[in-house]
């Protein structure tokens, strides 16, 4: 039963009192150019999903707080969580440098953006 | 002679010997004291058998000191109030206590299933595995009722639990598992700098072994320091102290369960209320384990037998309950902790002598047996033992280490033996959440190593079996942990006093005593006795290649019992190892799963039984519906009113009533449980054409839009009509079981990826009571409620919308139907909607109003064609399966879902659509879910082209409907196709449009 | 006429007996939803001109004024409690002042009930239901915060040291009462939390 705390309004509970919401930093490309997307971007969109042994970027609720969506950092070996942050934020800079697959990309093309 | 002749003269200092306590032991009537444990009590009377081996059905008598018992399981209480496989050792008495012995037909002393024992040729290690394979048919009939009679240890209770159970959070700073000696020293030192520690431990009384300890702490036993460290601990307001509460599971983030027995000793407090379990929910901060160790048997011919004891159980049974074991007794050791116990008993007047596996043993308290006129055997192994139900004798041979064989041997009457292997660490909570353990040589035994969460491991449990390096070891992480908590660093508070104890000589393993005569079946090494592995079991595993530790605790069973191989793990090693000629590292150690001791269904449930088993949500007509005698149904937690059947009437006929009901006259349904969801913000309405497929942003203000949403998949996730209430204010309708995950939908995507949406969106579902007027007549109920809107068609047209009042009631009111019928479904405030439904009965009485429930309303709707989702959709349907391509926008840009329709699987050309059937015999009802097959075959495999999802028996039509996914479907009109059922009857059925009634829906708009 | 007919959600239940905290249901209480942007300086300023209480900011807080009490249920959402018959005019009037901000307030007073515990030990009953540390000294009077409770979403609003609300989902009110009276039994008291010990570290 691992400890979450919310990055919004502070609050700390058990996982239960929270939402799980899988992988962050997922793109939707619908939402840039719907008309201009190949069957693999949408397929992978919808299924492929990252699953590393170590860093794991994902999302959270604050389902019995305040509601809102957060993002975390965490250990898939020692559950330990190694960041918290807001949902329209990126890790902390030393998290994005250890990031591995999808994510180490796509912080490398936030950066230059 | 007295009823029990093992009780001592004198001594016991858990018992009280003023206070008598009676209790019964498989219907026998026997006497105790206070403070007695089942087994002591039963010991005392001199009855040492307490029950039957699991798979040989010898007879077995207590072990163990107290939760590691593995023999003496017996079941407790009477009745409802029974309760199997308690370890007797840890039973308290109380007057009444009733105890029976278990796996034992059709009595104790002859049991009948003993013949496996003389069968046991045939069920040697992995036996489940070689035998119970073929054929198959036998499984039912043979197998498995044969394993089941004769595995089945205690038995459980038939009637109701009648006690009650609960659940208890708490957050400690500090968590200290055990109260002996290292647990309390911990306890002050953390408690010294004010941080909140809890100290649990399983026993009724603090201390741990110090009772059973030899050595002084200052100028005092280690028993007198326990009860004085207790006293200041119990002085501290920042202490918490739990006994009878065993620590059962560790999980991630110092998140531990513990089970305490409130109420088990003293049925005077569950007459007064107390719950009889309490499972504790903790989360820690830092977790000190101060879990002691538990001592090991050595594996020797027939070491299985009653009288049979590991040396602290007797060092035990004569300290703390003032009973002798037997009369003479042989202590069998290899290591110098097992001489307290034959000192003890030379004290106690008991006859005693000591056989060691070393060679020269030599340390203080050796010394002092010897000097005390205990004659020791060195180099000397118990060989055999006489007696089955008991002890007669044992033999003690010569040995020497890596000698197999028996040369010399002394036959030595005795009727009990108490033996020692050494001492495991408690590791259990340990691993349990992923901690590393090493080998000690010193110990013979795993001990802990590192870990990934904040927790440490002090004296026994940490392999250190001195008391004052245990007593440093303690202070060291009790200030440590409070340190970690409140980041201080201070100096040492606690001041220990001098340590004087007896030096010890080394310990030396012996994982295999060798037997007179053959190693065979008359000459069982025991290693996991509450399974029955011998060492023999786990020698033929590896012959048979099960080289992994792993697969040979699977093979054989061994570890896996509920007492999960606390005393049998190290010494199956020690076997394997011997065996293998690897060292016990090299073999490594099986997994130690939660929980250490088995605890109470009762508790795991807590209160959540009965009425609170399950959260069951009410409408604020609830009490109306049970009074009417509804028949309730189940959507989601909601209990809706599934149909209201009169007096004789059954369920068919009211449904029927129902239904006829509102096509010929007005029905009245509760539709409290539809989802409301009240959305505004100036970005709005371009949102809802986000999150549905059709268009929302073209809805004109007071009309209502029926709405359809997929999941990014592309799939059917809900539906429901939407109003739109101002221009940037709409009102949506979710299903009922919906609601929730709609909002919770439309916020994660304002959230996270619209996030410039200015919209904010509230669920009100539980805000209204909401009612469905519908029927021909629906309209002139509604004028008879003294609304103060126009009610006319013309001015409240189909998917219009009001707000206004029906009398004093506020409500709102759509023109909207889910039956067909001229429709009005009405809200108001949930706390009116008992009044506004009683006063719509009364209006509605002289048209002949007929409350229906949720079957009508599906009959209703499926005559319409209407889908359900859920029903006509299971997760992989599309808007176009279910044939509603008009809903999809082809002009929006993006919607959820919408580029995933474009997806390639889903645009193949054999998906299924939804059509209607007719049977061809019309009053022929096709089953729920009912397979289409494309050719029918004498037997299956048959080609599956599809199934229904909907049907019944329409009364409006004097026939049976149904709708169904069928391959190509639309293209198949007209067709008849095969539903082949169970039992070889094959209905057929002609694919037709899905609207039944009404085609024109002209009663619509009426 | 037709005149309306108000029952509360818990009207069915007998008071409560044999619980060592007591319990009642609260139905006389008013709530607002209201949402909008606490950084809009005029939203901030139109619910202040009716409320005459500012909306409190901080996470897990309310504030108070005369019958008016604003419980923080998001940054983004609060739930105004005022006397039950004064909520709907009340709404109206925030409708109307926060007219062209982006806002919303509905009355929702039917949608949950309010189940008061009242007595020394009323923590430790809500702490067999719940994960949170009612005895961490960062609950005190004034404190809300949503939370699970047993099986359900709750809202805890703690009014003093010894009385607490609990705020549950009007369909949920029966189950809610029930998990409560079963779990201030007389009898089941916590020992290890005995009331003089509660005030530790």
């Amino acid at each position: 039963m691992l400890v979450v705390t919310c990055p919004v309004c502070g609050a700390e509970g058990d996982e239960t009192d929270f939402h799980y919401g899988g992988q962050a930093h997922v793109r939707r490309p619908a939402t840039h150019d719907p008309a201009n997307i190949s069957d693999e971007e949408q397929r992978d969109y919808l299924f492929i999903r990252h699953n590393p042994k170590g860093l794991h970027f994902e999302r959270w609720r604050c389902d019995r707080g305040c509601g809102k969506w957060f993002h975390a950092a965490r250990d898939t070996v020692s559950m330990e969580f190694k960041a918290f942050y807001g949902i329209s934020e990126l890790p902390p800079e030393e998290l994005q440098a250890q990031a591995k697959g999808p994510w180490a990309d796509y912080f490398k093309s936030r950066a230059k953006a | 002679m007295s009823g029990k002749p093992y009780r001592l003269p004198a001594g016991g200092s858990c018992i009280d010997r003023a206070k008598s306590i009676s209790f019964s032991f498989d219907g026998k009537s026997l006497q105790g004291f206070a403070g007695d444990t089942v087994a002591s009590a039963v010991l005392a009377s001199g009855q040492r058998l307490f029950g039957r081996s699991f798979k040989y059905h010898r007879p077995r008598g207590v072990v163990g000191l107290g939760s590691e018992e593995m023999n003496a399981l017996v079941g407790v209480g009477v009745g409802a109030r029974h309760e199997p496989n308690l370890r007797a050792t840890q039973v308290e008495l109380y007057n009444g206590l009733a105890a029976v012995s278990q796996n034992r037909w059709p009595s104790l002393s002859f049991d009948i299933g003993s013949v496996n024992n003389k069968l046991s040729r045939f069920f040697p290690g992995g036996f489940y595995y070689k035998t119970f394979m073929w054929p198959k048919s036998f499984w039912k009939h043979v197998y498995e009722p044969f394993i089941r009679r004769a595995a089945g240890l205690g038995k459980a209770p038939e009637e109701r639990d009648p006690d009650s159970y609960e659940h208890m959070h708490i957050h400690a700073d500090v968590l200290i598992v055990g109260g002996g000696i290292a647990g309390l020293t911990a306890a002050e030192a953390a408690a010294a700098s004010g941080v909140k520690v809890l100290l649990v431990d399983e026993n009724p009384v603090l201390g741990g072994i110090a009772d059973l300890s030899a050595g002084k702490i200052g100028d005092t036993t280690p028993a007198a320091y326990a009860a004085s460290a207790e006293a200041r601990l119990r002085g501290l307001s920042n202490v918490h102290i739990l006994t009878r509460t065993t620590v059962v599971g560790h999980f991630h983030h110092n998140y531990l369960m513990a089970f305490e027995r409130v109420g088990d000793h003293d049925p005077a407090l569950l007459a007064a209320g107390a719950p009889r379990h309490r499972l504790w929910k903790i989360r820690a901060g830092q977790v000190i384990l101060a879990s002691g160790a538990l001592e090991r048997p050595l594996a020797f011919a027939n070491n299985d037998r009653p009288g049979i004891m590991l040396a602290s159980a007797v060092r035990a049974l004569v300290e703390r309950y003032g009973v002798a074991p037997g009369k003479n007794g042989v202590v069998f050791t290899n290591n110098d902790d097992a001489y307290l116990t034959a000192l003890v008993l030379k004290q106690a007047g008991v006859g005693v002598r000591v056989a060691d596996s070393r060679a020269r043993p030599d340390g203080a308290l050796v010394q002092q047996a010897r000097a005390a006129g205990i004659e020791v055997n060195a180099a000397s192994v118990i060989s055999a033992v006489e007696g089955s139900h008991g002890v007669k004798a044992v033999k003690i041979a010569a040995y020497r280490k890596g000698q197999g064989r028996v040369i010399t041997e002394t036959r030595v009457d005795c009727d009990f033996v108490a033996m020692s292997g050494g001492w495991n660490p408690a590791l259990h909570l340990w691993c349990h959440n992923g901690g590393k353990i090493k080998f000690d040589d010193a110990i013979a035994s795993f001990r802990p190593n590192t870990h990934g969460d904040a927790i440490a491991a002090i004296g026994a449990a940490n392999g250190t079996m001195n008391l004052a390096e245990t007593m440093n070891e303690a202070v060291a992480a009790g200030e440590a942990a409070a340190r970690a908590v409140n980041g201080k660093a201070k100096a040492s508070k606690i001041k220990l006093p001098a340590i004087d104890e007896p030096q010890r000589g080394a310990l030396e393993p012996l994982w295999f005593a060798p037997a007179t005569g053959g190693y065979n079946e008359g000459n069982k090494h025991f290693i996991d006795f509450q399974n029955d592995v011998t060492a023999a079991d786990l020698e033929l595993a590896q012959r048979e290649g099960y080289e992994s530790v792993e697969h040979t605790k699977r093979y054989t069973t061994f570890g896996m019992a509920t007492d999960q191989g606390k005393t049998s793990n190290i010494n199956g090693l020690g076997v394997l190892s011997e065996a293998t000629g690897k060292s016990i590292p090299e073999i490594g150690i099986t997994t130690y799963r939660p929980p250490y001791t088995p605890y109470s269904f009762g508790s795991i449930a807590g209160a959540l039984t009965g009425k609170l088993f399950l959260p069951v949500r009410r409408t604020p007509i609830f009490q109306w519906h049970t009074e009417r005698g509804a028949v309730f149904e189940p959507v989601g937690q909601w209990r809706r009113a599934y149909t209201y059947p009169g007096a004789g009437e059954d369920k068919h006929a009211a449904i029927n009533r129902e239904i006829l009901g509102v096509r010929n006259k007005v029905g009245l349904l509760d539709a409290s449980t539809l989802g409301k969801i009240e959305i505004k913000g100036p970005d709005a309405a371009e949102f809802l054409d986000r999150m549905y497929t059709n268009t929302f942003s073209t809805l004109k203000v007071g009309k209502c839009r029926y709405g359809l949403m997929m999941n990014e998949l592309g799939f059917l996730t809900d539906d429901g009509v939407t109003v739109r209430l101002a221009d940037d204010h709409y009102l949506m309708h979710t299903t009922s079981g919906g609601a929730d995950r709609i909002s919770a939908w439309l916020e994660e995507w304002l959230q996270t990826e619209w996030t410039h949406y200015k919209v904010f969106v509230t669920p009100v579902t539980e805000q209204w009571a909401q009612f469905a007027i519908a029927g021909p007549r629906a309209r002139e109920v509604l004028q008879k409620l003294e609304s103060d809107f126009d009610v006319s068609n013309e001015g409240f047209p189909h998917m219009s919308f009001k707000t206004g009042r029906l009398g004093a009631y506020p409500v709102r009111i759509f023109r909207i139907s889910f039956s067909g019928e001229q429709s009005y479904e009405v809200a108001t405030p949930a706390n009116l909607g008992r009044g506004l439904w009683d006063a719509i009965l009364d209006a509605g009485r002289e048209y002949g109003i007929e409350p229906y429930g949720t079957e009508a309303l599906h009959v209703l709707r499926a005559e319409k064609g209407y889908i359900v989702i859920g029903d006509e959709t299971d997760g992989t349907v599309t808007p176009f399966d279910v044939g509603l391509d008009g809903l999809v926008s082809k002009k929006k840009a993006d919607f959820i879902g919408k580029r995933s329709l474009e997806q390639s699987y889903l645009k193949g050309p054999n998906r299924k659509q939804l059509v209607g059937l007719l049977t061809e015999d019309p009053q022929e009802v096709l089953p729920d879910g009912a397979y289409a097959v494309r050719e029918v075959k004498d037997k299956p495999p048959m080609e599956m082209i599809g199934q229904v999802t909907s049907t019944y028996m329409s009364p409006t039509l004097g026939r049976s409907i149904a709708m169904a996914l069928i391959e190509n479907g639309k293209a198949r009109m007209g067709e008849v196709i095969s539903f082949p059922l169970e039992g070889g009857k094959v209905v057929k059925a002609k694919i037709t449009d899905t609207v039944f009634y009404d085609k024109d829906g002209g009663r619509i708009s009426a | 006429m037709l005149e309306s007919k108000f029952e509360s959600p818990l009207a069915h239940r007998q008071s409560a007996a044999e619980t060592y905290v007591d319990i009642r249901e609260v139905s006389e209480r008013g709530m607002i939803d209201l949402r909008g942007q606490p950084g809009d300086k005029k939203f901030m300023a139109a619910v202040k001109d009716i409320l005459a209480v500012d909306l409190p900011k901080a996470p897990r807080t309310s504030a108070t004024w005369g019958d008016i009490r604003v419980l923080w249920l998001s940054t983004d959402q609060w739930l105004v409690t005022c006397p039950r018959h004064r909520a709907e005019a009340l709404t109206q009037e925030l409708t109307a002042a926060l007219q062209g901000i982006h806002s919303l307030a509905v009355n929702v007073s039917d949608m949950r009930a309010v189940i008061r515990l009242e007595g020394e030990r009323a923590r430790e009953v809500v702490m067999k239901g719940s994960t949170l540390d009612l005895f961490d000294g960062s609950y005190v009077p004034g404190t809300v915060r949503r939370m699970r409770f047993a099986e359900i979403a709750a809202l805890l609003s703690i009014l003093e040291d010894a009385v607490i609300e609990i705020y549950v989902f009007r369909s949920y009110a029966d189950y809610a009462w029930e998990f409560l009276i079963k779990a201030a039994r007389k009898g089941s008291e916590v020992a290890l939390l005995a009331p003089e010990a509660k005030g530790a570290a």
